[in-house]
């Protein structure tokens, strides 16, 4: 079913709540009322005909007189999508919340909340997700500034330059001069104290728990007043007692319950991930992830430059797969441009995506490895790594963030030279691949730690949004380079990997371990694939001098190592972005944890967020 | 047979302890053993981490100057700080610091950790670690290679064996 059939379908249903159709859209909207938008999505879900399963991505624009959210909807059954938008006013924005609909969106509208302040009724559970908690304002507003001070932390550079290494401005040299130092710039005073009354309200009036107060529980930096650079003193201040920052009416002690605190800095947490657990004895009844520690705030610096600054950003969102962040985003400016990318182009976007899809899922098998105590099939894994990266590096200079793709194609061609190394490796891994299962896949003690723990069934897969081997590994045979295809991959022969319950039963972490060492190997097979096909010719199309597509929207997606990644642009005619938004895949992953932990073991939790294979720029962003 | 048999190295006193002693200052010799065995904490915030990863892999192999990695800051002397710092982590990044035993040493690795980088103008992101932790070295790079970081580490024992240690220790008391 098409935009315009489903579009006639909740016209007939709902008449006058549906306020408009954007078609003309790449992917084509419809706004709905906001009192209604419960109704509708419930009805979306619900029909047969329509099977709307799947939230991608549910977040707000900032539309200056309005906020905006954005619902992305997709059927796995019948193939099709839909855009929803529902318009709120800005102060005291509230809309009903959609969390029970698609349990991925509790997550979400956190996330709305924090970075653009739009409250949401029924929400269990709303709190800042990204920020912390004493944080002001709502970041991704478009009149938010900065204060520029945090907990006594200032963002002055010492040299009295700005940010872009430019002469500060006046107003900015009078900051660094100490004349507010700690205070608003008067512009920035009235939204961001209007931005605040509005969440405190919001929070007031829709959360069924204590709204985030208390900003002295907070563990604040012990002296404020004094910079730890010049400081002798600082060195040797006592260490500040720790509290967890988490005011939710959830972590509030249970009677019974030992309240144990995992991360950030957790050698198995896989980057800067907090869990706040609640055990009885060995056993957890209940598990808070709180992220945010590695906010980067990637979102709002892509409204502050043109399309192409933006490449090596994208690099950073997962670092581990940072070629999919660049495909992605290339995607979503040829869309909104509607330019043609030439195929050998494609082909050697092909060929750096799948090896970096190995280079991903070796640290993502490894590193849960690892996590469960076997140090040496990790160490393995970094000496066929360290090969992938000296490929990198003949392909695109660089090691870890590649900045390979351009707009229209790619950076550099890849050589014969490259094709020999390549495939001569590859020869070479499969071989080890077979041995690594000897050592560690097969292995008694790393299967019975696997085996049978955190059983994710396909019903909550698709509900929490997972993606990618995650989504698969329970069963379901979704893969966006074959449910959507994009590039040349229509071209290619690989199998999805699907979880068949290889140790214990489908959906289980072993299951999910066990999918990224097979989807590996179709790897392999893609990559020679992709070498025998290459065809001669340009890798670059041709482009106008300065991007500026025209008012737009778009969602690229592509398949990335840890799933789906999705780029969300709105572009209003200028040649930068109105509003970026990424959609990952750990993200989502980390949201479900919540809900599996009751009545795992602590060491379990290792497993399954190993399993998971979460990382935390992707989830903080 | 190289080697000395067994009846020639058993011999008069004053002939065994000549070439087996050796005299130097205690400073240095203490300063030789620290040196040789710079603990590191694993501490990955970002990137940066993967890169610290695999300079602790085979290739690289920090093992060959002594130094191994160790999941608790109160058994490390070296905080590599890898990776972005956000205001949100901060007050932690300060706990661990504290939470180290003297003497400790700070490397700030790759650009955001020096001063922002990439996310200088983001409003959530520390502009340099050097604002809550003092860094003894700062490592440029965006993400700086395994062989930089190797480099840091070369200079940080270099450091170590310049340093008057008694005096060292009294400072910290
Ligand atoms: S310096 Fe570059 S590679 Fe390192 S953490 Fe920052 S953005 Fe990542």
């Amino acid at each position: 079913m098409d935009a315009a059939q489903i579009h006639a379908r909740l016209v007939e249903r709902f008449a006058e709540a549906v306020l408009g159709f954007e078609q003309e859209l790449i992917d084509p909207a419809i706004a709905v009322a906001a009192g209604r938008i419960r109704e509708i999505a419930q009805y979306l879900r619900d029909d047969a005909a329509l099977q709307m399963d799947f939230l991608r991505c549910l977040t707000g624009v900032d539309r200056r007189e309005t906020l905006e959210v954005v619902y992305h909807l997709l059927s796995t059954v019948h193939l099709h999508t839909i855009v929803l938008k529902v318009q709120v006013a800005p102060d005291g924005a509230r809309v009903d919340s959609v969390w029970d609909l698609w349990r991925t969106a509790e997550w979400y509208e956190r996330e709305a909340f924090d970075l653009l302040g739009i409250g949401f009724t029924g929400h269990p559970d709303l709190r800042r997700i990204m920020m912390p908690d004493d944080w002001e304002g709502h970041p991704l507003r478009k009149d938010y500034v900065f204060s520029g001070e945090y907990h006594g932390i200032t963002a002055e550079r010492s040299d009295g330059l700005d940010a872009f290494g430019a002469p500060a401005t006046d107003k900015k040299a009078a900051q660094a001069r100490g004349a507010a130092a700690a205070a608003a710039p008067p512009s920035a005073e009235e939204p961001s104290a209007t931005a605040a009354t509005v969440s405190a309200e919001v929070a007031e009036t829709t959360s069924p728990v204590e709204p985030p107060v208390a900003a002295e529980k907070t563990p604040r930096i012990d002296e404020p007043g004094e910079s730890p650079s010049t400081g002798k003193a600082s060195r040797l201040s006592p260490p500040t007692a720790f509290q967890p920052a988490m005011h939710t009416a959830k972590a509030d002690p249970v009677e019974g319950y030992i309240q144990l605190n995992m991360g950030p800095h957790h050698p198995a947490s896989h980057g800067v991930l907090n869990f706040l657990l609640f055990t009885d004895g060995e056993i957890l009844s209940r598990v808070i992830p709180d992220v945010g520690y590695l906010h980067r705030g990637m979102e709002k610096l892509a409204e502050s430059m043109p399309y192409a600054s933006t490449m090596p950003y994208t690099d950073r969102i997962d670092y581990l797969a940072s070629m999919f962040g660049n495909w992605g985003w290339a995607l979503a400016a040829e869309k909104l441009l509607g330019i043609e990318v030439p195929p050998r182009a494609e082909f050697c976007r092909v060929i750096a995506g799948e090896l970096n899809r190995i280079a991903s899922h070796l640290i993502g098998t490894g590193s849960t490895s690892l996590d469960l105590g076997a140090f040496t099939p990790f160490v393995h894994w970094l000496r066929e790594r360290e090969t992938v990266n000296d490929i990198m590096e003949m392909i695109c200079g660089a090691r870890l963030t590649y900045n390979y793709m351009r707009i229209g194609g790619v950076a550099r061609d890849i050589s014969q030279q490259v094709v020999d190394k390549t495939r001569r490796w590859l020869d070479h891994f499969l071989g080890i691949i077979d041995e690594f299962d000897r050592l560690i896949s097969f292995n008694e003690i790393f299967v019975k730690r696997l085996a049978n723990v955190a059983v994710i069934s396909p019903q909550d897969a698709l509900s929490w949004g997972l993606v990618g081997p995650n989504l698969r590994a329970s069963g379901v045979a979704w893969d966006l380079r074959r449910a959507e295809p994009y590039s040349v991959y229509p071209e290619l022969q690989f199998d999805l990997v699907l979880g068949k319950g290889w140790r214990g039963q489908v959906g289980d972490a072993y299951d999910r371990f066990y999918c990224r060492i097979e989807e590996m190997r179709q790897s392999v097979g893609i990559l020679r694939q992709a070498f025998d096909r290459m065809p001669e010719g340009e890798i670059r199309a041709e482009l106008p001098r300065k991007i500026k597509p025209a008012a737009n929207e778009v969602y690229s997606r592509v398949e990335s190592a840890r799933g789906e990644m999705g780029f969300y642009v709105v572009s209003d005619g200028t040649d930068k972005p109105y509003r970026a938004r990424y959609r990952t895949g750990s993200f989502t992953s980390m949201s479900i944890i919540e809900h599996l932990s009751p009545g795992l073991m602590v060491a379990d939790l290792v497993a399954l967020i190993g399993s998971l294979d979460v990382i935390a720029p992707e989830v903080d962003r | 047979m190289t080697g000395p048999k067994l009846e020639q190295r058993i011999e008069p006193e004053e002939e065994l302890a000549l070439p087996n002693v050796l005299t130097t200052r205690l400073d240095l010799a203490l300063n030789w053993f620290r040196k040789s065995s710079v603990w590191y904490l694993l501490f990955a915030t970002a990137c940066c981490g993967i890169e610290l990863m695999q300079t602790g892999g085979p290739r690289t192999d920090l093992d060959r100057f002594g130094a191994v990695f160790r999941s608790s800051p109160r058994q490390s002397d070296l905080l590599i700080v890898a990776g972005t710092i956000t205001y949100k982590m901060a007050d932690r990044v300060r706990l661990i610091y504290n939470q180290m035993p003297q003497p400790k040493y700070v490397i700030a690795m790759g650009s955001c950790a020096n001063c922002g980088g990439l996310f200088t103008p983001s409003y959530s992101v520390v502009n340099g670690v050097d604002k809550i932790i003092p860094v003894d070295f700062y490592l440029p790079g965006c993400p700086p290679r395994p062989e930089a970081l190797n480099e840091a580490l070369i200079k940080v024992q270099e450091k170590i064996q310049g340093e008057p240690w008694f005096k060292k220790i009294k400072v910290a008391r």
